[in-house]
């Protein structure tokens, strides 16, 4: 720590006495990857900063104007835009507490098998490498009211009372379609997760719950558990940050119809500036979502630190 | 251990090559592209003076649509042209065409793009106006007939301020598309006079379309037209998806006569008449698949061609379709006529909307434009005809021209039965009523298309759902700029006039 302190005085001291080692091998062999990151990411986030207080239609051809904070005022009240992100917040929260759970389940009965477990979780993980576009794409068929074979399924167990539900178009039900997309595609992720969780426990741990006379029960929620909070935490944050941008299933499977109960606000975004060009709205409102996602990840962190220091558990 | 573990890697390998081979040369699957159609020499075409081995890249949407640049390829590397295809997803045309020429990338010669957009991409001088290289010499090679353009085609969707910029290559139009063998069963047609009094027919009027479909809307073990049905069966279906549901709301709502606009922008989305065009679309729903509300393009064809439903509003393309055996269930059986009307004053009137459309331009900044040009000319005109009579692309006709060669479409049992789908046609394109397609069509449709699908999805009732289009779509022209919004709009209702579309 010490060193630390002295070094970087000196570094400092030593540039400003003489520019020209800047150009010195070391430092020139960091440059490209400090272009590239200013490049990539400081750059267009200034940009996007720069836009949010912007009017840009590109469909008119008029140039930018400065609007101060209406993109803000204006996201802030368009209902549409809060519609979007309460579906999202559905999808997030119910989706994502259902992986996390369905996951955390599959993986500890996974863990329980010996045998066939590599090839088990190799074809469990088959769903994630489908790209979200074709999941969609599949789970449209799955849902098909007269040809899909989910109300198939219905009939004939319900011996032909329950058919042709339409999973997709009705107003109560297409959300929870969507999510159980994702819901499909993505539990597997848990799953591997938590099982990697499970399996870092050391066997001397399941061992002394034994002895200690713990049911198999107790040894899951009082051992296990806790042991794997910080891995479940940090899974759904992921899948919690990446269910926040769901557009490709949402776009194959119902163009955020019927009405807008299936619209998220990726897929509001990607409306505003890809098929209205209108720059400095979709800045504001990329702008608030970035805001809602660094917040809820602090919250996370926060959480995950504190696990990990004792206090939670 | 390890010499298994390989042995069963190989074998897994080589079951996995059979596998992949067995579906790869399975029946039906070919590795080759499609065949052209035959060339049928209508028109009367030459080649350009040799170009010097120049590369055009064309973009459009993905799919069959651009299979016309396969099928002549040979033309176009005998006038020195190399065409280059840009395939973009149908939904990403837009917005990867304007991306590009925002960015002043030029990376494309010969746009395809949906005439809508018209507005956005002349008025912001993205494309390159046509009228001089159309009027060029020898007229074999250069003049694309403009003449022979169906007119809403010509004066709505090729021209701009008074200039041509792009040309069709895609005459899209609904038309109604019903059961014929169902409209002409004798026990049908005594059991509808049984019940309402009248002749079993297609319907004529928007009342007509809910009456004939609530008798045609039949469960599983109940008769239709004799036979005992293994599914339920509908009366109507409808395009209730997001995206273009708002279209067969106009259906409804232009017969009227009302625009989307008056003169002075101000919305007539939400009048009297407009509102219950909305509720009959509300209503149709009852006699529709209970998955209606998903239906698009695809959904919507299926239901009619695997004998799901009785009649349908669709693009013209469908009966195409229908005609095919390798996708139909109901070959022969298709009947076509007026998309339906609304009665006002003893007469009815018709409108059928023109949603999509595709149409080909110049681009600005292409560095080849007389190439360029020929090569969209040559598939817009020259061999026009034959892209439209095929079933390899989904193309529909847009001249006059193609509407009198029903020998070309040989899809159709024989001449006869093509020449009935031509003349349904011909009625249908007649009553041809355009998109928005000043610039922010792209936010205005939407809008509507929102709030029509929110009155089917009973999120909203119709009055309330048009009048939140009304102010959403105050809202967008003040965004865009109210006076020259205006401006446009008042250069777009000429066209409109031209066409005695409104007084």
């Amino acid at each position: 720590m010490a060193t630390k302190a002295r070094r970087q005085p000196l570094v400092v001291e030593a540039v400003r006495k003489k520019p020209w080692r800047l150009l010195r091998p070391p430092v020139l062999m960091a440059f490209p990857a400090v272009a590239v990151l200013l490049g990539i990411t400081i750059f267009p986030l200034l940009y996007v900063l720069r836009l949010t207080v912007v009017s840009w239609e590109l469909t008119t051809g008029f140039p930018a104007q400065f609007v101060g904070l209406q993109n803000f005022v204006r996201a802030l009240t368009d209902p549409r835009f809060w519609n979007a992100m309460k579906n999202t917040g559905t999808l997030v929260v119910a989706g994502v507490g259902l992986q996390a759970v369905l996951g955390t389940g599959l993986a500890l009965e996974l863990n329980r098998i010996r045998r066939s477990r590599t090839l088990l979780m190799s074809l469990l993980l088959i769903p994630t490498m489908i790209a979200p576009v074709i999941a969609g794409f599949q789970f449209r068929m799955i849902y098909h009211d007269q040809f899909g074979p989910l109300n198939y399924l219905f009939e004939v167990i319900t011996g032909g009372r329950f058919r042709g539900y339409a999973w997709l178009a009705s107003p109560p039900v297409a959300l929870w379609a969507v999510m159980w997309t994702d819901v499909w595609q993505w539990t597997p992720f848990m799953a591997v997760l938590v099982l990697a969780g499970l399996q870092a426990i050391p066997s001397e741990l399941l061992e002394a719950a034994e002895v200690d006379g713990a049911t198999g029960s107790q040894t899951v929620w009082r051992v296990v558990l806790p042991i794997l909070l910080p891995v479940i935490t940090i899974g759904t944050l992921i899948r919690l940050m990446d269910t926040f941008k769901l557009f490709d299933i949402v776009y194959q499977l119902t163009g955020g119809g019927p009405g807008n109960v299936t619209e998220t606000i990726a897929y509001y975004t990607y409306l505003q500036g890809f098929k209205f060009f209108s720059l400095g709205y979709t800045a504001a409102m990329a702008f608030l979502q970035l805001i809602v996602i660094t917040i809820v990840a602090q919250r996370f962190l926060h959480y995950q630190e504190r696990v990990r220091g004792g206090v939670a558990v | 251990m390890k010499r298994r573990s390989r042995t069963y890697r190989v074998a897994l390998g080589v079951v996995a090559l059979g596998v992949a081979l067995a579906v790869i040369l399975a029946p039906g699957w070919s590795l080759a592209g499609p065949a052209a159609p035959k060339l049928l020499n209508a028109v009367k075409w030459d080649y350009p003076p040799k170009f010097n081995n120049v590369t055009v890249t064309v973009v459009g949407d993905a799919g069959h649509n651009l299979k016309p640049y396969e099928f002549w390829k040979d033309h176009f590397a005998k006038a020195g042209i190399t065409v280059k295809i840009v395939e973009i997803p149908f939904e990403g045309v837009y917005e990867k065409e304007k991306t590009e020429f925002v960015a002043g990338t030029g990376a494309f010669d010969v746009v395809t793009f949906y005439p809508a957009f018209i507005g956005d991409f002349a008025s912001n001088g993205y494309l390159e106006p046509l009228d001089t290289l159309m009027n060029k010499q020898p007229a074999s090679v250069w003049n694309p007939n403009q003449a022979d353009v169906l007119p809403p085609f010509r004066e709505l969707y090729n021209k701009w301020g008074g200039k041509t910029y792009a040309l069709t290559i895609d005459g899209d139009v609904l038309i109604m598309i019903y059961r014929k063998d169902l409209f002409e069963d004798a026990g049908e047609k005594a059991a509808f006079r049984a019940k309402y009094n009248k002749d079993l027919r297609p319907p004529e009027t928007w009342d007509d379309w809910l009456q004939v479909g609530a008798f045609f809307t039949r469960k599983k073990g109940q008769k239709l037209a004799g036979k005992v049905l293994e599914r339920d069966f509908y009366g109507s279906a409808e395009f209730a998806k997001r995206g273009f549901s708002f279209a067969w709301f106009v259906d409804r709502w232009a017969a009227t006569g009302e625009l989307y606009f008056d003169q002075n922008m101000v919305p007539r989305v939400n009048s009297p008449a407009a509102v219950n065009a909305l509720q009959n679309f509300v209503d149709s729903l009852k006699n529709a698949p209970p998955d209606v509300r998903g239906y698009g393009y695809d959904e919507l064809r299926d239901a009619l061609i695997k004998g799901n439903v009785a009649m349908v509003v669709q693009w013209t393309d469908v009966p195409k379709k229908g005609a095919d055996p390798s996708e139909s269930q109901v070959v022969g059986k298709l009947g076509v006529g007026r998309v339906p009307g609304l009665s006002i004053g003893g007469r009815v009137n018709h409108r059928a909307m023109m949603p999509v459309g595709r149409v080909v331009a110049v681009a600005a900044s292409s560095k080849n434009k007389d190439a360029a040009y020929w090569v969209a000319k040559h598939v817009a005109y020259d061999t026009s005809l034959e892209n439209v009579s095929t079933f390899l692309t989904g193309l529909d006709s847009y001249r006059a021209s193609h509407l009198a060669h029903p020998e070309a479409y040989t899809m159709f049992k024989n001449a006869a039965e093509a020449r009935v789908y031509l003349d349904g046609l011909k009625v249908a394109l007649a009553d041809g009523y355009p998109e928005i397609f000043i610039p922010g069509a792209a936010q205005y449709e939407d809008a509507l298309d929102l709030h029509v699908n929110k009155a089917l999805a009973g999120q909203e009732t119709p009055k309330q759902a048009l009048d939140a289009v009304a102010q959403e779509w105050n809202a967008i022209t003040q965004r865009l700029g109210q006076q020259k919004q205006v401006e446009l709009w008042r250069q777009a209702l000429k066209s409109y006039q031209a066409l005695g579309l409104v007084k």
